[in-house]
């Protein structure tokens, strides 16, 4: 009666899809933070879950994160195949997010 | 035959309103998240679920008639379940949906369908009537192991996360790019879940003109009927659940960006998965578990066990409450008309009293930002700096990356 492989696949088969996923889009952030473009993206809301900071410690941040691409060891080749590579990245994860549409619709596979 | 029509047409209706509240309860699973992180406004996040759950309910309308299938004992040798009882079981459920909301707790919707309508069948048809092992095998089961799985594969996908984006303490590590990819992560959950939810409305709905003898055995949703359910789920999640929100999104565990984009996509992944394999597990249960999984796969974030403790509670007491309730109402309803009309007087009045409870301290995506900072200063271990009191757009500040 009750499928206990069934469980077993459904816990193989999301943790693979979502580590895919995380991984791609993470790896695509981490090429474009080495490539010197750091993605700053703010909040379009400032909830309690998010620690505002400072002007003072802000500038701070801003001032640090434009030395850390000063001082990028990169060449300006590495840099650009970096910035490639990482958006490589971003276009895999939506064809996976694409493909996870796909499976939504069952039109679209039957 | 007008008296039979009258009950057909309150069943639909009631089951509209069902779809409604499904709506709203479930709006957190997707847009909690987001919400929470600040990647997109609260009213753009409900706007866009209520969208996407529109679409969803459109695009599939197979499975629709499982909803009742399996758990009450049908067809030769089983009993046909009866409109009156559709109704009691459909008041049960109602009335769960909006307690727990008034409390924010995120409780499974389709467990409170289920709970009324075994309640319902047990005290109209008997004991013998409710497949207690299909129960057991297909919503107890699966309730106790849906969190985990999505706790689990959020847990690990978070670490991953985080590993993959580590720099050296001090370089800046571009993190709040999560926020564009929990847009995406969000929405396809938003989808999964219209594509669900939206069709057991149908179910019920195609199961009582079935029933009354308006459709064919064995056909399908007609296209009023998607259509009416699809703008149900889509209006009610509009109206947003937001004390569900409040505590889906900052209630468990403060959620950063990837800790975000990680969750929702462990929640997308797994409700894909399962469903996709052919049982479909609680959008509600997912994402809750995946919420918690990525709170412990982030390292200094804590888990408000408390809250964590008191969400399992309400998923504990989802089927049997709704059941008593789906029963009361069952048993008020086989009187007769009158059974009927009583039904309807006590569950209007039920449903006004918790709207008046809730009009005491409400919580709307104005006061959500504030009521967030206050929760935050009642029970966060964590130091969390107050919000500003008033941030314009000249003088918006950065935030931590």
């Amino acid at each position: 009666m009750i499928d206990w492989s069934a469980f077993l696949v459904v816990t193989a088969a999301s943790l693979f899809s979502a580590a895919v996923l995380v991984s791609l889009y993470s790896l695509g952030l981490r090429l474009l933070t080495t490539a010197g473009r750091i993605p700053l993206v703010e909040p379009h809301e400032f909830t309690g879950a998010i620690t505002v900071l400072s002007p003072k410690k802000a500038a701070k941040q801003l001032k640090r994160a434009r030395k850390a691409a000063a001082a990028n060891p990169l060449t300006p080749a590495m840099k650009s195949l970096a910035l490639l590579a990482g958006y490589a990245c971003f276009v895999l994860c939506g064809i996976a997010v694409l493909y996870g549409v796909y499976l939504i619709v069952p039109a679209l596979h039957r | 035959m007008p008296e039979f029509s009258l009950i057909i047409v309150l069943v639909i209706a009631l089951a509209l309103i069902f779809d409604f509240t499904n709506g709203f309860h479930d709006t957190a699973n997707a847009m909690a998240t987001p919400i929470a992180t600040g990647a997109m406004k609260p009213k753009v996040a409900v706007g866009v679920a209520a969208i996407l759950n529109l679409v969803g309910a459109f695009l599939s309308t197979e499975v629709a008639r499982t909803v009742s299938g399996g758990i009450i004992k049908e067809g030769d040798g089983g009993v046909l379940i009866t409109p009156e009882l559709i109704f009691a079981g459909l008041i049960g459920a109602i009335v769960w949906n909006l307690v727990t909301w008034l409390m924010g707790l995120p409780s499974s919707s389709s467990h409170a369908l289920f709970g009324g309508l075994i309640g319902a069948t047990v005290i109209g048809v008997g004991t013998q009537a409710v497949d207690y092992n299909v129960v057991a095998a297909k919503v107890i089961l699966p309730a106790l192991i849906a969190p985990l799985i999505a706790g689990g594969v959020a847990l690990l996908v978070t670490r991953l996360a985080y590993r993959i984006t580590r720099r050296d303490v001090g370089k800046p590590d571009g993190r709040g790019g999560f926020r564009y990819a929990q847009i995406f992560s969000s929405s396809l959950v938003a989808l999964a879940h219209g594509t669900n939810d939206a069709q057991k409305t149908m179910g019920v709905i195609t199961l009582t003109l079935i029933a009354g003898g308006f459709q064919a055995v064995g056909s399908g949703p007609t296209f009023w009927v998607i259509a009416a359910c699809a703008l149900a789920i889509a209006i009610g999640t509009y109206t947003g659940g937001w004390r569900i929100i409040r505590t889906m999104g900052t209630g468990l565990t403060e959620i950063k960006p990837a800790q975000g984009f990680a969750a929702e996509t462990s929640t997308a992944a797994t409700i894909l998965a399962s469903s996709y394999l052919g049982f479909a597990l609680s959008t509600t249960q997912v994402a809750s578990g995946s919420v918690i999984g990525s709170g412990l796969g982030r390292r200094g974030s804590t888990i408000r066990w408390g809250m964590a403790g008191r969400i399992a509670l309400g998923w504990v007491m989802t089927l049997p409450a709704s059941a008593i309730m789906g029963a009361f109402a069952a048993g008020l309803a086989l009187i007769g008309p009158i059974g009927i009309v009583l039904d309807m007087v006590i569950g209007t009045i039920v449903i006004m009293a918790l709207f008046r409870w809730s009009r005491r301290n409400r919580v709307t995506h104005h006061t959500l930002l504030n009521d967030i900072d206050d929760a935050g200063r009642v029970v966060s271990i964590k130091k969390t700096p107050r919000r500003p009191a008033r941030l314009g757009r000249g003088d918006r500040r950065k935030v931590s990356l």
